[in-house]
């Protein structure tokens, strides 16, 4: 009786959960939570707190296994995979807060995000083997590019731990576009930014799922979700709505649960 | 402007390092060799700390299996040197990963604890595998190297050729920081959860440095033992462990080049305090204790922290 | 190996153990208040020993108050190194290698000042209750070996009474837990800490005065008794005291096999092994941990 996931259209699935549950104790966290994200959308998950968000957030990229259920990306099921060998497979994620390295350069932080599309070994890295330096040149001149693209070109060389809130999700996110993910998961990412700066994090989104990227986008936040193609309501670790947000707003049962408590 | 100034001071630096030997007494000549050979162990330490966190208290153990290495192959089963030096960096390899693989699952005090008992492990096998190690009584008679017939027999020649591995070694380093692999390193001692959904191989990784870290420690043993000519158990304890992690803490670990100066340091510091007799190793205690409390970034850091202080 | 060999090996064992457990109670407690692992832990253990020894055979104090003086020795060197050292690195957040850097530092700076100050002899202390000894099992094991368990049970004992009881031991353990919300409650979370470093002190010392009888104390042991008093503390699970003692015990043991199995050379390198080994399997401990991680 699980409600009808959208998976009636014919695009290709990139997520595709299904009857996953969870528990930990005795405590119930999830529970048959079935949710699809076809290629190039952007799919909201919303709930409120302790609704299983985030242990949902956690078994699809890897740090939690679930009991039952699967997880497939692009068809293929991860439920028991590592997370590298999932952001191998083109799935990457956000923090809540943003984690840049803080040590590292702005340019660094950007070039990191190609580390999964370069292979240059030890080995061939300390003996600057040919291969290895034309690897490293245009891995940097790439993420100039994209750090041009973000508007940070003219802080590639501070470090990143110098920057305040706003510019590490602008440097987070600079870093996720290099790494060109097939599935995108953004964890709360308008979290300790300001009305434009969300503003600009919306635009962003939507260049992601322009660019062919899959966007799993969790949040409170229902002001964001209006930039999602579909949204999941999560309540007490089920799914209990699915749908556009112009009728997740008007749904009963999500006004109940939810938008009443807010 | 700078660049140019930063040029000459390199160049006016290689011209008094080369001419140094000649004009040194022998004694401080033979500092400056324990400088280097002490510097490529440190170096080995400083890769593993500046670029992945980790605190190393066990390279002894490594520079003990190449110095042993070389006097095993060279004097009682009579091989050419470069045997022993092969061997020595092959079997450190090969036990850094052994190890390495299980422990470095491990982070922060424990993997240092972890390193400590590898390093005591090592120290008490040296001393109980006699029959190998000659134990307190050693290993003498170990063959001095010669480079195409040329002998490295005295603490001249064996400067420039130690220097010259030294300084070979940190262009690898510095190579190795500032590509792929290095930027990973940082990144996953900077923020691990992100690193890793960047896909990096952490494990795998660590287990790399380890094992370049423990060849780095087995090479400066085989080199130390040719030229000692004379290997025993108290130079592989964990107060040479102690003395290798000093340098990149002394200079600050972030950069490969400043484990010149905290090469320099290790060596030198005893020497000028030598005159206070025991007392000496305390004030190089204190000196370690000082700088991690009041200098993070070690002596390269100095100038931003005055800078920061009393400048601009 | 007679059974009379076997049995002096595996008491002997046991009763260091209660040593090791000591030292691991106080880097516990140390670990407890302030999140640091203690590297020189071992060193307030020989301080405490050859102060002990110092005050009884140079000065001539009595027994009893020559051993609070060696407690008091390890209290106010705790306290020392809070205040000129640990304090500053807090104020700037200093990571957890430079706490390792640091302790490790003081260690060797601590067992170089010992070889300059008292030399490279071992000092001896007699045994609390005289250098007798009781048969066992066709053992002899001396009298003061009785003493340092009893004593071990007693401070373990009082030590837990202590961080249940006291509203000094509540404070200390509140700020551990949760240092800012102990801040808001009025309590001095620095001040703390220094009571936190004093205490692993005195309990370092202790145990060093409990030792120093029955193998004596140079200056070149702190680090061992560090490593092994670690091994037992986190073989306990790092928190609990009781786990501290099942902890030296496991070390305890561990070495008299080695010692009966295959030399007394090799005591050490079993101590090292378990303790490697149970870090990577068992990282909770052998006892477990009671709660999980929340989140």
């Amino acid at each position: 009786m699980s409600p009808a996931p959208v998976t009636a259209k014919s695009a290709r699935l990139v997520l595709d959960v299904q009857g996953v549950a969870h528990r930990f104790g005795g405590l119930r966290v999830l529970e048959d939570v079935n949710i699809a994200a076809p290629e190039s959308q952007i799919v909201g998950l919303i709930g409120p707190n302790g609704s299983g968000k985030t242990t949902l957030f956690n078994i699809i990229t890897g740090f939690i296994r679930p009991r039952s259920g699967t997880v497939s990306v692009n068809g293929r099921d991860v439920a028991q995979d590592s997370i590298q060998q999932r952001s191998r497979d083109g799935l990457l994620r956000t923090f809540q807060t943003p984690k840049v390295f803080d040590h590292m350069t702005v340019l660094e932080n950007v070039m990191m995000g190609m580390h999964a599309h370069t292979s240059s070994g030890v080995l061939a890295t300390m003996f600057a083997m040919p291969s290895a330096r034309r690897e490293l040149a245009s891995t940097r001149a790439s993420a100039l590019q994209t750090c041009e693209r973000f508007g940070i070109a003219h802080l590639a060389a501070t470090r990143a731990g110098e920057l305040p809130a706003g510019l590490r999700r602008v440097v987070e996110l600079a870093r996720a576009h290099q790494a060109k993910p097939k599935l995108l998961l953004l964890d709360e990412p308008s979290s300790g930014l300001s009305g434009p700066e969300i503003d600009t994090l919306r635009g962003w989104i939507r260049v992601f799922a322009s660019e062919g990227t899959t966007v799993l986008l969790v949040s409170h936040d229902m002001g964001l979700m209006d930039v999602c193609d579909v949204v999941n309501v999560l309540y007490f670790g089920r799914v209990i709505a699915t749908g556009p947000m112009a009728a997740i707003r008007d749904d009963q049962k999500v006004r109940d649960a939810y938008l009443g408590a807010a | 402007m700078a660049f140019a100034r930063n040029k000459l001071l390199i160049a006016a630096v290689a011209v008094v390092a080369l001419l140094l030997p000649l004009l040194l007494q022998r004694h401080y000549v033979d500092v400056m060799v324990f400088a280097g050979l002490y510097g490529i162990a440190g170096l080995g330490v400083a890769l593993l700390l500046g670029q992945c966190g980790i605190v190393s208290l066990g390279q002894a153990f490594f520079y003990g299996i190449g110095a042993y290495s070389s006097a095993y192959l060279c004097v009682t089963l009579g091989l050419s040197p470069i045997f022993g030096i092969v061997v020595g960096a092959a079997l450190s390899a090969l036990i850094a990963f052994i190890i390495g693989w299980p422990i470095l699952r491990l982070t922060g005090f424990f993997l240092a604890l972890a390193t400590l008992a590898i390093g005591m492990i090592g120290g008490i096998l040296f001393y109980e595998w006699d029959w190998l190690t000659g134990g307190t009584l050693g290993i003498g008679g170990i063959p001095t190297l010669s480079l195409f017939g040329f002998e490295l027999n005295t603490p001249q020649r064996y400067y420039y050729f130690v220097w010259a591995i030294f300084l070979v070694a940190i262009w690898l380093s510095h190579n190795l920081v500032t590509g792929r692999a290095g930027l990973a390193m940082r990144a996953m001692r900077d923020a691990p959860p992100a690193a890793e959904a960047l896909a990096v191989d952490m494990h795998a990784l660590k287990t790399k440095i380890f094992v370049l870290c423990a060849v780095l420690g087995s090479l400066a043993g085989s080199l130390f033992a040719h030229y000692a000519t004379y290997v025993s158990v108290q130079s592989f304890t964990v107060e040479r462990s102690i003395i290798f992690l000093l340098i990149p803490v002394i200079a600050g670990a972030a950069s490969v080049w400043g484990t010149i100066i905290g090469a320099l340091f290790v060596a030198l510091a005893p020497e000028l305090l030598s005159g206070l007799g025991d007392a000496h190793q305390v004030l190089f205690g204190l000196a370690l204790v000082l700088v991690v409390t009041l200098l993070p970034e070690g002596i390269v850091g100095l100038p931003k922290l005055v800078m920061k202080r009393f400048g601009a | 190996m007679s059974w009379g060999l076997f049995w002096q090996a595996m008491l002997s064992g046991i009763t260091n153990s209660f040593v090791y457990a000591l030292i691991g109670i106080g880097l516990a407690v140390i670990f407890k208040g302030t999140k640091v692992i203690n590297a020189m832990q071992g060193e307030f253990a020989v301080v405490g020993g050859i102060v002990t020894v110092f005050a009884l055979q140079a000065y001539g104090v009595p027994y009893f108050p020559a051993a609070l003086i060696g407690i008091a020795a390890g209290a106010l060197l705790g306290l020392i190194v809070d205040i000129l050292f640990v304090r500053p690195m807090m104020r700037r957040k200093a990571g957890e290698e430079s706490f390792l850097l640091l302790t490790i530092g003081l260690a060797f700076t601590i067992s170089a000042g010992l070889l300059y100050f008292v030399g490279r002899d071992s000092y001896l202390l007699p045994g609390i209750g005289g250098s007798g000894v009781v048969e066992m099992f066709d053992a002899f094991i001396p009298v003061h070996s009785y003493w340092l368990v009893g004593i071990s049970v007693v401070v373990v004992i009082l030590l837990r009474l202590f961080y249940t009881y006291s509203l000094t031991g509540l404070a200390m353990a509140a700020t551990s837990i949760d240092p800012i919300g102990a801040a808001t409650n009025g309590i001095n979370v620095t001040l703390m800490r220094t009571y936190t470093f004093a205490l692993g002190g005195a309990v370092g010392a202790l145990a060093g005065i409990l030792v120093a009888p029955l193998v004596s104390v140079n200056y070149h042991m702190g680090i061992a008794l560090t490593l092994k008093g670690f091994a037992a503390a986190i073989l306990g699970g790092l928190a609990n005291p009781i786990g501290a003692v099942v902890g030296g015990l496991v070390i305890g043991i561990s070495e008299a096999l080695a010692v009966i199995g295959i030399s007394s050379g090799y005591k050490d390198i079993a101590a090292m092994t378990v303790m490697i080994i149970v870090m990577i399997v068992m990282p909770n401990g052998i006892l477990g941990r009671a709660g999980r991680r929340g989140g």
